[in-house]
């Protein structure tokens, strides 16, 4: 299971929110592939890759009130996402009949959760924390 | 999460930026790639992890204990990692099964030498447990020193240019026979390598290091090969055919035809550069949409493939000389005039700053 300890935090409550939020969809799709429920798993990755989506939203429009300079950088990074995204949907749709689909399915969530979206943050970690504890912790959502 | 966290590594010599901002995760069972040219910094982001260089800043955490932070710094023998050297390092004056052995000075004798039996008999060593170092081949030499990161169960491995002293037909099958072993000990493994090939092949994802220690690219290698991020990414996998295109009209215009344009915010008239891999380059007798009369310069066959060079005859990159492989042979006094197109899959667009 995945866990968010200490060192994965960019100690801003509104992205490691929604960083927890992600890693619960993520063991949810974990669980129902060990207990063998490939139905289960087809339907929660539609509702990860729908997170996520509003998940980058949030987090760009809250770099951009607190101006950030490499805001278009990240938000370049996030498009970048978008296919493999769309590589986990596709995924989801074969898991119920190929067990190969399940396990490289497995592997991309957590790739994607560590290694795309929260190291990827880590970036602006120190720029957030120290513009935020300056009271702009919300976006005009 | 099992497995290694490096968060916000940044490494100096001196005035000399080494590592700038690296954050990377290897999940236990999974093995990561850092891919780039020598002096990239890669091998020392390896020794941070392994202790065996002094965190400067970030933070470094296996199997969600933080063993490196400021000052917090764990000595390399008490992280449990496995480190594999280019060198392999064994040990001249102890046999294969002693080198083995020897990372194992926790456990009782008896112990220690049934988990090493285990271990050289994943690598299909047990018959030469009693032989010297020197009295194997390279190839062994290696499959000994992975026996022996790996027998002491570590949390971690590192793999530091594990195939380089090796020659091309021994390199390969024991790249092979090294990714099974490490599978299945289910160990997080983290690999340094110059060799683009070999990342490939190993890799569930790779990071591409650039000059001062910046990660350029991460992915699947898929994504490197296909989606590179920038020309040097792109490069990185072998020399490139290279032409100018003028976009116009919405598209990308060379003596190929039109492409279409990735970039729809390139304007009208800039020069959009195409990087297109030897084999996304398509010879054929016949011209048809997107095809361009070409001149053969030479063609050499090289066992299963010919490597072909060629220059466009005609339009905006009229005179550029390409190369291409293609399987089997090919002959060009058996064709008449000969038609190049190029497979997008394998064509990058980057837009030239004017």
């Amino acid at each position: 299971m995945v866990e968010i300890t200490r060192s994965f935090e960019i100690e801003v409550e509104l992205i490691d929110n929604d960083h927890r939020r992600l890693v619960e969809i993520i063991n949810e799709i974990t669980q129902a592939i060990d207990d063998d429920q490939p139905e289960e798993c087809a339907r929660l990755v539609p509702d990860f890759v729908a997170f996520t989506k509003r998940h980058f939203a949030r987090e760009e429009a809250l770099l951009e009130k607190n101006g950030y300079p490499q805001v278009d950088k990240h938000r370049r990074h996030h498009a970048s996402l978008d296919d493999k995204m769309k590589t986990m949907e596709a995924l989801a749709l074969n898991v119920v009949d190929s067990p190969a689909a399940r396990d490289t399915l497995r592997k991309e969530l957590v790739f994607f959760l560590m290694d795309d979206v929260i190291n990827e943050d880590m970036d602006f970690k120190n720029f957030l924390v120290n513009a935020t504890s300056k009271g702009n912790e919300t976006t005009d959502e | 999460m099992q497995g290694l966290h490096m968060v916000g590594i940044h490494h100096a010599y001196g005035a000399a930026k080494i590592l700038n901002n690296i954050s990377l995760t290897v999940p236990a069972g999974e093995l990561v790639c850092l891919l780039g040219p020598s002096g990239c910094g890669k091998t020392t982001l390896l020794r941070i992890a392994a202790g065996l260089e002094q965190l400067q800043a970030g933070s470094v955490t296996i199997d969600e204990v933080v063993i490196a932070e400021g000052p917090a710094q764990l000595p390399p023998e008490e992280r449990r990692i496995g480190y594999m050297f280019q060198d392999y390092a064994l040990f001249p004056h102890l046999s294969v099964l002693d080198n083995v052995i020897f990372g194992l000075f926790r456990r009782d004798r008896r112990t220690a030498r049934a988990r090493a039996l285990v271990m050289l008999d994943q690598v299909g060593m047990v018959p030469h447990a009693e032989k010297y170092p020197h009295m194997l081949s390279g190839g062994q030499q290696q499959r000994v020193a992975l026996a022996r990161a790996l027998a002491p169960e570590p949390r971690l491995v590192l793999l530091d240019e594990p195939f380089s002293d090796l020659d091309t037909n021994m390199r390969a099958r024991v790249r092979q026979q090294t990714l099974s072993v490490l599978k299945q000990n289910n160990v997080a493994t983290l690999m340094v390598t110059h060799d683009p090939e070999e990342a490939m092949f190993m890799a569930d994802r790779i990071k591409v290091l650039g000059d001062q220690g910046r990660i350029l690219q991460s992915g699947r290698p898929a994504d490197i090969y296909y989606k590179p991020a920038d020309e040097y990414v792109a490069r990185l996998f072998g020399p490139m055919n290279m032409i100018d295109g003028v976009v116009e009209q919405g598209g990308l215009k060379s003596s190929f035809g039109t492409m279409a344009l990735e970039d729809s915010t390139a304007a009208e008239g800039s020069i959009v550069r195409v990087l297109i891999r030897p084999e996304g380059m398509i010879l054929s007798n016949g011209g048809g949409d997107g095809g361009a009369p070409v001149d053969i310069i030479s063609a050499h066959l090289l066992g299963d493939t010919s490597v072909v060079r060629f220059k466009v005859r005609n339009g905006i990159n009229s005179g550029a000389e390409f190369h291409m492989r293609m399987s089997g042979a090919f002959d060009p006094t058996e064709l008449g005039q000969i038609w190049a197109r190029v497979d997008l899959r394998h064509a990058f667009q980057y837009p030239q700053n004017q």
